[in-house]
């Protein structure tokens, strides 16, 4: 018998642990396991046509934060803030009306760079939430909010546009993706221009207007906002979407968000109406009834009686502009 | 030998590393994956997409509908009695119709009395609707039943049609408009203000617009509550089906392999959007209904058709609600015309089906001269002003400082003909 | 030169082969979590972390959007025209309830007799007072499947553990043997196994405290499920359940749905322990003085007032 010098054993081994590797490989790969590849258009593009959504937490709050009592709170028994007690406009919602506990978004340490001005508005906006948060009215959402708000998206992308369809206030955005003119003033949802670079698709998104948030917690920006979105397939019914917002009015540097985006798997799914400028009118316009009309609910262990008020003077204007 | 050996095994190392290392690189994540780049330069499509353009079709094989698309005629719904079962005007008609149109509306010195309601609603629209569409070929939209007009109702819609027209006249029975006998007030009579001003509609009420006088649609003259008012007022005018109303309207079709999306710059910052399933699949649950209905588009040789149902109680479309049914038809004639005609069918509003037909124009995709920021809602201060304006004129009543409100007329008065007279010969001579 | 096989070659072959499996199996990747097997014992590995991704924790029937999670009627009499009612007015359209599909298999019904349907009604018509998903308690099976926060699971050989983020709770799925529980409980007792690549979990054991979802949807102590849990891709669970509950439905039905790996690199599951969140809630109204009252906005003024339920009916409040 050939005695095998140790040299080529180990050769031997090598490349059978290399052989084993890529067969152990396939073997988990095809267990039905196999990531399905990014579906792509004829012209070998990534194809994000389909309904996606968002699965996390960031319309709550974009940085990372524990769970909280209550989308409104109050001050509870103890003076921290983390002892803080849901308020009077959630307290009947009980754990359904929390805010879940975010691993956050934002990309790096986690900040957003607010200058000192800006940060002193962002904080205000939290605490008047209710007040000026465009999301209640039922306002255009603007972009990216509307990327990852709790309600479902459809893309339609064609050879030189693609759509993205929002069920929230049934509203939408084109990506131009061919030369087109500028739009000849600001907007809530920026004016999109796209690009491919590889397998990602790139979008500028310009000529804001200034009136939106980027959450529910006061994050926001002026009409010098600039984004530049990266939408990258990780499988055929997952996309990595990755932000990189630039504001010199409002920061003192960009910054980034990312997050999966999710196709909606359901058979036959299709967009529906979440048609709320009607659902807000009460919250809007309430108050200038001839008589109120949502006055009080009464339950078991509670009473809510609602008082409206209205803002005097140009006051009662400006609230509409929040 | 041994040489040889270590060779062979050499290789085979290689050959093995590669390939864990390829399947390594191509299932991790995030772009990375080596797949083929074509980049889809923004000045020209590839070149299979080129051939599918000059035939029509999308890239994937459909028809093509794609772009902005505008309508901009002057084509009255229903066909005056007079042009009888013609469907289109001669060339000579039209132009005596746009000449005859810019006249009455060039007539500065038409007034209603002054300081009536009807001569400040007058007053607006002078100043607003300067300028008009060019009469179409079409002398009507309805193109079946072959008088261009929308079949008689059925005995229950005329009845729930009378139940609304006896609400309207009787909030406006203290009025003007019912003191000076205007259209406005045809079916009612004047009198002192109504107790019926406390009163709920008797049926859900959401018009799209304030329209001519009379009507059947029921806007009310009244601002207890945003519901009140008619949903243009609410920032809710946009309607399926929808023909362009007064403004005309831009378009913008978008395609995808199984699906059709189209947004509608409709109105005064009403717009809207929809996407149409193209699937074999059935529609919602009878349960669930929409504002705009459900719609299930297929192809038909090159002709998109939509079957629209499960619309909400809270539609109207001409008297019909949530039985409303539509199909749709949507064809591109050719590079700069697409045909829209829909038959619209409710048994229990209309006797028979109906059909209107249009044509939509192509605009230039550069110019991209569509506004797709429907911002009606986010600036609405109309709505605040009415309400707020409303309390107010009710608090100057009650302390003896102004007339009863139930005096005022904010809605079917008349004097909003948009720039024409309400009747008779100044009246539009497309509706006349 | 002829290489000739012999048993020094094949045990370093075979040795060699080992080391090359455990080196893949340490790399295999899907993107978000850390390296992980794609199977364990065989079997598919369900581990990692999941949340369903659509509207059924509102209503598991196919529903148009409504104006809030609690309404009441609007100007007009009529269902489709109700409004938000005081206890989300101020959320405005945060407030709403979004449309669904609806979970649902077959014609979408949930084949309940006259007399459950009747207290589904009721349910529905008493949310507020009445799911425990609001009193933080524990919300059974299948609910905690598709409520709006993350669940992560642990996929043993004998044992696959489910925890919740919804108030920290759990379940453990016996692939072994074990006693029944000695009582009725909310997550019920869940025993499963292998039919191929599927997880099939039968579940009993449970009380009737637990609902569907926060449209009144119910069951009794007699519900009894069958879970089937088949991995689509590796980051999709298609989720199924056959509800059985003689008490409450004529016949069994089914839901079915997709879960979605949280895919986030560095996802982690984080707690929602909503005990302590709910105790204004549970409590407010026996604290020696009211702690939560008033909230004044810029265009409303919500005031609370909290009442004490007479005699027993203060202590079935907190059973409902």
């Amino acid at each position: 018998m050939r005695r095998w010098s140790t040299g080529s054993m180990i050769l031997v081994a090598l490349a059978a642990a290399a052989a084993s590797a890529v067969v152990s490989r396939s073997v988990t790969r095809d267990t039905g396991e196999a990531t399905v590849a990014a579906a792509r258009t004829a012209d070998g593009t990534p194809d994000f046509s389909g309904i996606w959504q968002a699965n996390n937490e960031a319309n709550w709050d974009l940085q990372a934060h524990e769970a909280r009592p209550g989308a409104i709170t109050q001050q509870g028994v103890y003076p921290y803030a983390y002892a803080r007690v849901p308020a009077a406009p959630v307290l009947a919602l009980g754990a359904a009306g929390g805010v879940p506990a975010s691993i956050g978004v934002v990309e790096g340490d986690g900040e957003i760079p607010y200058t000192p001005e800006a940060a002193a508005i962002r904080k205000e906006n939290g605490e008047h939430w209710v007040d000026r948060d465009p999301e209640l009215k039922c306002y255009l959402p603007g972009i990216p909010r509307a990327m990852y708000m709790p309600y479902p998206v459809q893309i339609l992308q064609s050879a030189n546009k693609i759509n993205m369809a929002f069920a929230f206030t049934s509203t939408a955005r084109t990506i131009h993706l061919d030369k087109v003119e500028e739009p000849p003033d600001d907007t809530y949802m920026g004016h999109s221009v796209g690009r491919w670079e590889g397998d990602t698709l790139v979008v500028d998104v310009t000529r804001f207007n200034g009136k939106n948030w980027f959450d529910r917690a006061g994050n926001f920006h002026s009409d010098a906002l600039h984004l530049v979105e990266r939408f990258t397939p990780i499988s055929r019914d997952a996309i990595r979407y990755e932000v990189t917002i630039e504001d010199p009015k409002v920061f003192t540097r960009p910054w980034r968000i990312s997050m999966p985006l999710y196709r909606r798997l359901e058979p036959a799914m299709e967009l529906l109406e979440y048609r709320c400028i009607e659902f807000v009118e009460e919250f809007l316009f309430g108050n200038l009834r001839k008589q109120q009309l949502v006055k009080r609910w009464e339950g078991e262990t509670m009473i809510i009686d609602i008082t409206r008020k209205v803002p005097t003077g140009d006051k009662l204007y400006e609230w509409y502009r929040r | 030998m041994r040489t040889r050996l270590l060779t062979v095994v050499g290789v085979a190392v290689v050959i093995a590393a590669v390939a864990v290392f390829a399947r390594l690189a191509r299932t991790d994540v995030a772009g990375q994956s080596p797949a083929p780049a074509p980049q889809a330069g923004p000045a020209s499509l590839p070149a299979e997409a080129a051939t599918a353009a000059e035939a029509g079709e999308t890239p994937w094989g459909d028809p093509d509908l794609q772009g902005l698309w505008s309508y901009d005629l002057e084509v009255p719904l229903q066909r005056p009695a007079r042009y009888g079962n013609r469907e289109f005007f001669t060339d000579e008609e039209r132009a005596a119709l746009d000449k005859e149109r810019a006249e009455i509306l060039g007539e500065s010195d038409r007034r209603y009395s002054p300081g009536t309601e009807q001569d400040v609603g007058g007053a607006y629209n002078a100043a607003i609707f300067t300028t008009h569409k060019p009469v179409g070929r079409r002398t009507s939209l309805i193109v079946d039943p072959p008088d261009g007009k929308i079949p008689p109702l059925t005995p229950e819609a005329q009845k729930k049609r009378a139940e609304i027209r006896a609400f309207q006249v009787a909030l406006l029975q203290a009025t003007d408009v019912c003191k000076n006998n205007l259209p406005g007030c045809s079916g009612g009579k004047y009198g002192p203000p109504s107790p019926r001003r406390a009163e709920a509609p008797p049926h859900y009420l959401t018009v799209a617009a304030a329209g001519g006088p009379g009507g059947g649609g029921g806007i009310i003259n009244r601002s207890d509550n945003p519901e009140d008012r008619n949903l243009g007022e609410r920032c809710m005018a946009a309607v399926l089906p929808d023909f362009g109303g007064n403004t005309g309207f831009f378009l913008q079709i978008i395609q995808s392999p199984g699906a059709v999306s189209i947004f509608y710059d409709t109105g005064q910052g009403q717009g809207w959007q929809r996407v149409i399933p193209v699937t074999a699949n059935p529609h919602l649950p009878s349960h669930v209904r929409q504002w705009w209905g459900n719609s299930r588009g297929r192809w038909d040789g090159k002709t998109l058709v939509v079957d629209v149902t499960n619309f909400s109680p809270k539609t109207y479309f001409q008297g019909s609600y949530e039985n409303l049914h539509l199909v749709e038809r949507w064809t591109r004639l050719d590079t700069n015309t697409i045909e829209y005609a829909v038959t619209i069918e409710d048994p229990t509003t209309w006797t028979r089906p109906w059909t209107v037909k249009q044509e939509y124009n192509k605009q230039n995709d550069y110019a991209n001269r569509h506004y797709k920021e429907p911002r009606c809602h986010e600036g609405n201060y109309g709505m605040v002003g009415l309400l707020a304006g409303a309390r107010a004129e009710e608090r100057a009543f009650a302390d003896g400082r102004g007339p009863d409100p139930a005096t005022k007329c904010t809605a079917g008065c008349g004097g909003f003909a948009a720039g024409f007279g309400d009747s008779g010969e100044d009246s539009n001579p497309l509706t006349r | 030169m002829r290489i000739r096989l012999n048993g020094s070659m094949i045990s370093v072959a075979i040795a060699a082969a080992v080391v090359g499996a455990a080196i893949s199996a340490s790399v295999t990747q899907s993107a978000g979590q850390a390296s992980r097997p794609g199977q364990v014992a065989g079997r598919p590995n369900l581990s990692g972390i999941w949340q369903a991704n659509n509207e059924a924790h509102w209503d598991v029937q196919a529903h148009a959007a409504r104006a809030g999670a609690v309404t009441q009627p609007g100007v007009y009499p009529l269902e489709y025209a109700r409004v938000a009612a005081a206890p989300v007015v101020a959320l405005g359209a945060a407030g709403g309830v979004p449309a669904s599909l609806g979970v649902v298999e077959g014609d979408g019904e949930i084949p309940y007799t006259p007399e459950a349907l009747a207290i589904k009604k009721e349910n529905a018509e008493h949310w507020i007072d009445r799911d425990p998903e609001l009193k933080c308690y524990l919300p059974g099976i299948p609910r905690a499947m598709y409520m709006p926060y993350p669940f992560e699971i642990t996929q043993s050989t004998n044992k696959i553990h489910m925890a919740y983020a919804f108030a920290t709770t759990a379940r453990t799925i016996h692939l072994d043997q074990v006693d029944p529980p000695p009582t009725d409980t909310w997550m019920g007792h869940s025993v499963g196994r292998w039919e191929g690549d599927t997880l099939v979990v039968d579940v009993t054991s449970f009380n009737d405290k637990t609902w569907f979802d926060r449209a009144g949807n119910f069951h009794s102590d007699g519900l009894h499920l069958v879970e089937r849990f088949t991995l689509a891709t590796p980051d999709v669970i298609q989720y199924e359940v056959t509800i059985e509950d003689p008490k409450v439905f004529a016949r069994s039905w089914r839901m079915a749905m997709p879960l979605y790996r949280r895919m986030e690199p560095n996802m982690q599951l984080l707690e929602y322990r909503c005990t302590e969140f709910a105790e204004e809630f549970l409590y407010g109204h026996v604290r020696k003085e009211q702690l939560v009252k008033r909230w004044e906005g810029e265009t409303m003024i919500v005031d609370i007032t909290r009442k004490v339920p007479p005699g027993d009916k203060f202590y079935e409040w907190f059973r409902k």
